[in-house]
């Protein structure tokens, strides 16, 4: 496996970290240049199909909206709970993981009966009354499926840890006399990083699809704001008559999911111990 | 191993037991009632209702009543269907979940482990990349957006399929529902078999293998199999849970009367008892596929002791 | 009727017995369409329909969702029947008659007619089935359905026992219904599925489980014979069914499909042969396809937002209402949001034979006078650019079709009078307790008829009823209704809803959208359906023919 290679693979994740960057802030910076807004609705418009000519480069929403701009709103709310919700997940996942894989005994075994026990019950009752105490707040996405996704994760450490505890540099570290907290940071998490990597951007979108999944229960975004979840479902349901009301937004999350799962090549390239030459 | 074994099922009553709780309150906890609705009872036969299933009582009462029937396997009435019980329900939907739940799984790893090693055994290849973007697909189209795509080409177009509906021991029926639900964890365990196969397809005992002059699948079959495994096996574990009873889209869209469904229009309905009952089964597969999958992590990985 | 007749409950036994007399005699024998000598049948007599959700129960008197009752109404059949339609028509009961005052009603059964298990079906029957509906140890879902009947509500509120329910079986095919006020409508109450009757050894011997298949008796067209839960249910001929002759199909098969892409999908591919709905949204493009297999027509009910007159904003403002009413183009959200799937509203009472509908003022205006009009009542209301109304508007999740439905009207509020109303989407729960609670200040609300008669609309507004989530309170409209409750001419009485419906008008009560439509997507080959303002309809009425294809 060559140098060549290598350098090919991290292009790839800077480029598709140009890619995200430039949707994040197109999504920001297109929206105040352009003269449609994301929620007034123009009834003569609807739903009319992409064109290259017209008033509305990617066509219009069945309420009449540009859905460039539409899209746009979506990968602002999709990227912000998408990353947001994946933060909180995968440093409490980690660490969770990690503890309960490294402690061993007792510990982990309540560590992860509480992880089993919080994987049980039941989301959908959670979020309406998450929705019902809080109101319909952004950030209460974020708490929710963090709430949830962590559990994952922690699992996925956990058994990594479990195997990473018997390899000969931690028990030499042990036996020099390394305490656990410094275990845990310096030995064990650096060395997870290429599994935490992966399962971090495969994370991203499905996170994106479970708040899709909450939309169409009516406990996601709240209208007019749309996320690219809620747009997906949306045009779903109309698949036939509008493609494109379906197919803009799948292929822009589609999009995004690429571009994370190449940063996410190339950062666990940079980062796995064993590729350094 | 024995001893491991019941101790973790000891260790599930308490682990229920609280799962039970959590759910109950929280149920509790949501706004409005299983009988709060369209057309608004009267006062006296709203009390003869809430009064024949307890629901007048103080929470602490029904929670305990619930336990006590729970002890013996009553799972109690539906609220939202008033002839029927929780255990019709669950005994009703739960095979058809599990048997597609559970086929979905196995094609999940039948197909995406021998993509992944391949993948990670030629990486930067066409062999890698081809297969990981289309991995990437099929994590990043939702299953609401797949599912009515194939019953759209494959049953209305082709005919080759039914469109929908579930007839037991029909195999035809199956095939839409288990791909649709299947594709997605293709991808994923295709995915993360490759990330975990790369890793130790780097270690130096592998490339001793590969110095040696050992043959490709020997080499992939007996050295890196095992190994690279394991974090699946941590996926799967309690996915194969979620996997076989939260596939509320793949049964709303091919017809099949499963038990996600009535999970969340349960909980949308305030239906206590048909909510906490799945619940209870989610939470006892989970404790299980849990099990099931440490014990593989230790026959994989001998190093691990449980 | 559920509050009026308290107040004109008159228990006059004897009197009624004397007054007993023979009115309009209704017909006998089959209403079952004819069909032509010649026309080919196909084979195999089978027809598969769909429901939008599981039904709640197959015991009449407990459910009130839709899905039941399609069900319901192939399984068995009350006193009266529909007709194909939509008329009542002779059901169990062959022939009735009404006294002079309308308020004693004799309905003589057919002597033939039977349970599915061969049993006769006699006034007992009825009897038993009806006190449980009011009982309230039933836990019946709509027992207000009985209240014309005398001491009804009574037994339904705990005051009375059962036996005191104002009906009697005179002999084994003699029901007498004894009634509190005039009630000319009682033959469209007679075919509510509450009272269907129900067969007793069956309930006493399997408690809950009488619904079951094998268990249940069924006096209608069809019977149970395979009930599987969130899939379907299927329903077989049923031979001791005294029309049995005129029934032509073999076997109804109800698929429960909740996603109505879906059920599209299934009549596409030919699996179901008449669907229960679909999405406005998917309207132009199915009427390319399938054209004349795409069924519209109007349903008896109402889409509306309403007001709470017992909080701010809306209390004790008038021009306020009134401006929201007007700032709202109908039209255009019906034609592009709706493609032409509903009839956009101006009154509560959607179009009824007889009844003349209520105009208001408002609806011979074009869009631009009212949105004029709308911004002078705004102002005068007491709001302006600066200080503009701010208020929530709550509706539940129904799916997108609806949810743009309602951004749209917050939109054209805050494009015409600037005005900035907030979508409250919540789940329907939420937003049924709270309106119960008469929590909110504006919200959605929409009506079924129960049967068909403009009184079963006008008890939303009357003060004091379950139904009347904001709290609308106005005597004159009151004591209009109490009137209504106790004449026994319908002429009279419609035109006394009607000034009735003038009050509401005139006090803006509630923001009148679209009047609901029935949406089928039924097989050219399936015949023996017409569409009726009730949507009820009956497969036995229906037939097959011979056809190619799916």
């Amino acid at each position: 496996m060559g140098r060549w290679q290598r350098v090919r693979s991290h292009r790839g994740a800077v480029l598709a970290g140009g890619v995200l960057l430039l949707l994040a802030l197109s999504s920001v910076i297109v929206p105040a240049l352009s003269p449609y807004d994301y929620y007034t609705p123009q009834l003569q418009f609807i739903s009319l199909p992409p064109t290259l000519h017209g008033a509305h480069l990617l066509g219009t929403d069945p309420l009449g909206r540009d859905l460039l701009i539409r899209v746009l709103w979506g990968i602002r709310i999709s990227l912000l709970i998408g990353l947001a919700a994946s933060c909180i997940s995968v440093v409490v996942g980690v660490l969770w993981g990690a503890i309960a894989g490294y402690a061993g005994g007792a510990i982990d075994a309540l560590m992860m009966r509480a992880v089993d026990v919080l994987y049980s019950v039941p989301f959908v009752p959670f979020v309406i009354v998450l929705t019902v105490l809080f109101g319909h707040q952004l950030w209460l996405m974020f708490v929710a499926i963090g709430a949830v996704s962590w559990l994952d994760i922690a699992r996925i450490v956990r058994g990594e840890t479990l195997s990473l505890k018997r390899r000969e540099f931690i028990e030499a570290a042990r036996v020099s006399g390394v305490r656990a907290a410094r275990m845990i940071r310096t030995h064990i998490v650096p060395n997870l990083l290429g599994v935490v990597i992966i399962y971090a951007t495969l994370t991203v979108p499905s996170v994106i699809l479970f708040e899709a999944f909450m939309s169409f229960l009516g406990l996601g975004v709240r209208a007019p704001l749309a996320s690219l979840g809620s747009l997906i479902a949306d045009g779903a349901s109309d698949m036939q008559a509008h493609p494109h009301l379906l197919l803009v937004p799948a292929v822009v999350l589609a999009t995004i999911v690429y571009c994370f799962n190449f940063i996410g090549d190339g950062l666990r390239d940079a980062l796995d111990p064993h590729e350094r030459p | 191993m024995p001893r491991y074994i019941l101790r973790r099922v000891l260790e599930s009553v308490p682990t229920l037991l609280l799962i039970v709780t959590l759910a109950f309150v929280l149920l509790h906890l949501a706004p409005g009632g299983p009988f709060s609705a369209d057309k608004p009872l009267l006062p006296e036969i709203r009390h003869s209702i809430e009064a024949r299933y307890h629901l007048q009582e103080p929470l602490w009462r029904q929670y305990l009543r619930y336990l006590n029937d729970l002890a013996h396997g009553d799972l109690g009435p539906s609220f939202q269907y008033r002839n029927t019980s929780v255990n019709q329900i669950i005994a009703t939907g739960f095979p058809v979940d599990l048997t597609v739940g559970l086929s979905a799984i196995v094609v999940a790893l039948l197909v995406g482990i021998p993509i992944g090693l391949n993948a990670a055994w030629r990486r930067h290849t066409w062999w890698d990349r081809l297969p990981m973007a289309l991995a990437v697909a099929g994590i990043s189209l939702p299953v609401f957006v797949i599912a009515p795509l194939l019953v759209l080409v494959f049953a209305v177009q082709l005919h080759w399929l039914p469109a929908g509906d579930w007839v037991p021991g029909s195999l035809s029926h199956m095939v839409l529902p288990v791909l649709a639900l299947s594709l997605p964890y293709i991808a994923y365990v295709a995915r993360i078999v490759r990330g975990s196969a790369l890793e130790v397809l780097n270690t130096a005992y592998i490339r001793t293998a590969r110095a040696k002059g050992l043959s490709t699948l020997r080499i992939l079959l007996h050295h890196a199999l095992r190994p690279s495994l394991a974090p699946v096996v941590s996926f799967l574990g309690p996915t194969t849970a979620g996997v076989i009873t939260i596939s509320i889209v793949v049964e709303t869209v091919f017809g099949l009367p499963g038990i996600g469904r009535f999970f969340v229009t349960g909980a949308l309905n305030r239906d206590y008892t048909l909510v906490l009952g799945i619940t209870i089964l989610y939470g006892t597969l989970i404790i299980l596929f849990n099990l099931l999958a440490d014990l593989c992590y230790a026959w994989l990985d001998p190093r691990v002791r449980l | 009727m559920r509050l009026a007749a308290p107040r004109a409950l008159a228990f006059t036994a004897t009197a009624l017995l004397v007054a007993c007399s023979h009115q309009a005699d209704p017909l006998l024998g089959s209403s079952a369409p004819q069909i032509t000598v010649g026309t080919a049948l196909a084979g195999s007599q089978a027809i598969a329909r769909t429901l939008d959700d599981s039904p709640r129960s197959l015991d009449p008197q407990l459910t009130t969702d839709i899905p039941s009752q399609r069900v319901l109404d192939d399984l068995f059949e009350g006193l009266v029947t529909f007709s194909i339609d939509g008329k009542p028509s002779p059901g169990a009961a062959a022939s009735w008659q009404q006294s002079a005052d309308s308020k004693t009603w004799v309905f003589h059964l057919r002597p033939d007619a039977r349970w599915s298990n061969g049993a006769p079906l006699t006034a007992e029957d009825f009897l038993y089935s009806w006190r449980r509906e009011v009982d309230p140890k039933t836990g019946a879902g709509y027992a207000q359905a009985l209240a014309p009947i005398v001491n009804a509500l009574d037994i339904a509120l705990g005051r009375k026992p059962p036996e005191a329910l104002g009906v009697e079986a005179n002999d084994a095919h003699t029901l007498t219904v004894h009634l509190g006020a005039a009630t000319p409508y009682l033959l469209d109450l007679m075919d509510q599925t509450y009272l269907y009757p129900v067969y007793r050894p069956a309930i006493e011997r399997y408690g809950d489980d009488w619904v079951r298949p094998g268990n249940l008796v069924s006096n209608g067209a069809f019977m149970l014979r395979e009930d599987v839960i969130g899939n379907r249910i299927t329903l077989s001929a049923n031979p001791f069914y005294w029309d049995a002759a005129h029934v032509r199909l073999r076997s109804v098969i109800y698929y429960t499909m909740p996603d109505r892409a879906q059920a599209v999908l299934r009549y596409l591919a030919g699996d179901v042969q008449f669907t229960d709905s679909f999405a406005a949204s998917q309207r132009p493009w199915l009427k390319r396809t399938l054209g004349d297999q795409v069924v519209n027509s109007p349903w008896l009910g109402i889409y509306m937002l309403a007001f709470n007159f017992k909080l701010p904003p809306f209390r004790d403002n008038l021009p306020l209402r009134q401006a929201l009413i007007l700032a709202i183009d109908r039209a255009a959200l019906t034609q592009y949001l709706k493609f032409g799937m509903y009839e956009p509203a101006d009154t509560l009472m959607p179009p009824l034979d007889g009844y003349q509908q209520q105009h208001p003022d408002w609806a011979a205006k074009t869009q631009l006078e009212r949105d004029a009009l709308a911004r002078r009542l705004y102002r005068e209301a007491g709001f302006t650019a600066e200080h503009p109304l701010r208020v929530n508007l709550s509706t539940s999740v129904q799916g997108a079709d609806e949810r743009h439905y309602m951004e749209a009207v917050a939109a054209m509020w805050h494009a015409v009078l600037g005005a900035e109303v907030a979508l409250d989407e919540t789940e329907f729960k939420v937003l049924a307790q709270n309106r119960e609670l008469r929590l909110l200040p504006l919200f959605f609300d929409a009506w079924i008829g129960d049967f068909a008669d403009p009184v079963n609309f006008m008890q939303l507004f009357q003060s004091g009823s379950a139904f009347n989530y904001g709290s609308y309170a106005n005597p004159r409209f009151d004591a209009l209704l109490e009137r209504v409750a106790r004449d026994p001419d319908n002429g009279a009485r419609y035109r006394l809803l009607e000034q009735a419906e003038q009050i509401l008008n005139a006090d803006a009560a509630y923001i009148p959208l679209y009047y609901y439509a029935t949406r089928h997507l039924i097989k050219p080959y399936v015949q023996g359906w017409r569409s009726n303002v009730m949507d009820r309809n009956l497969s036995r009425y229906m037939y097959i023919l011979e056809h190619q294809g799916r």
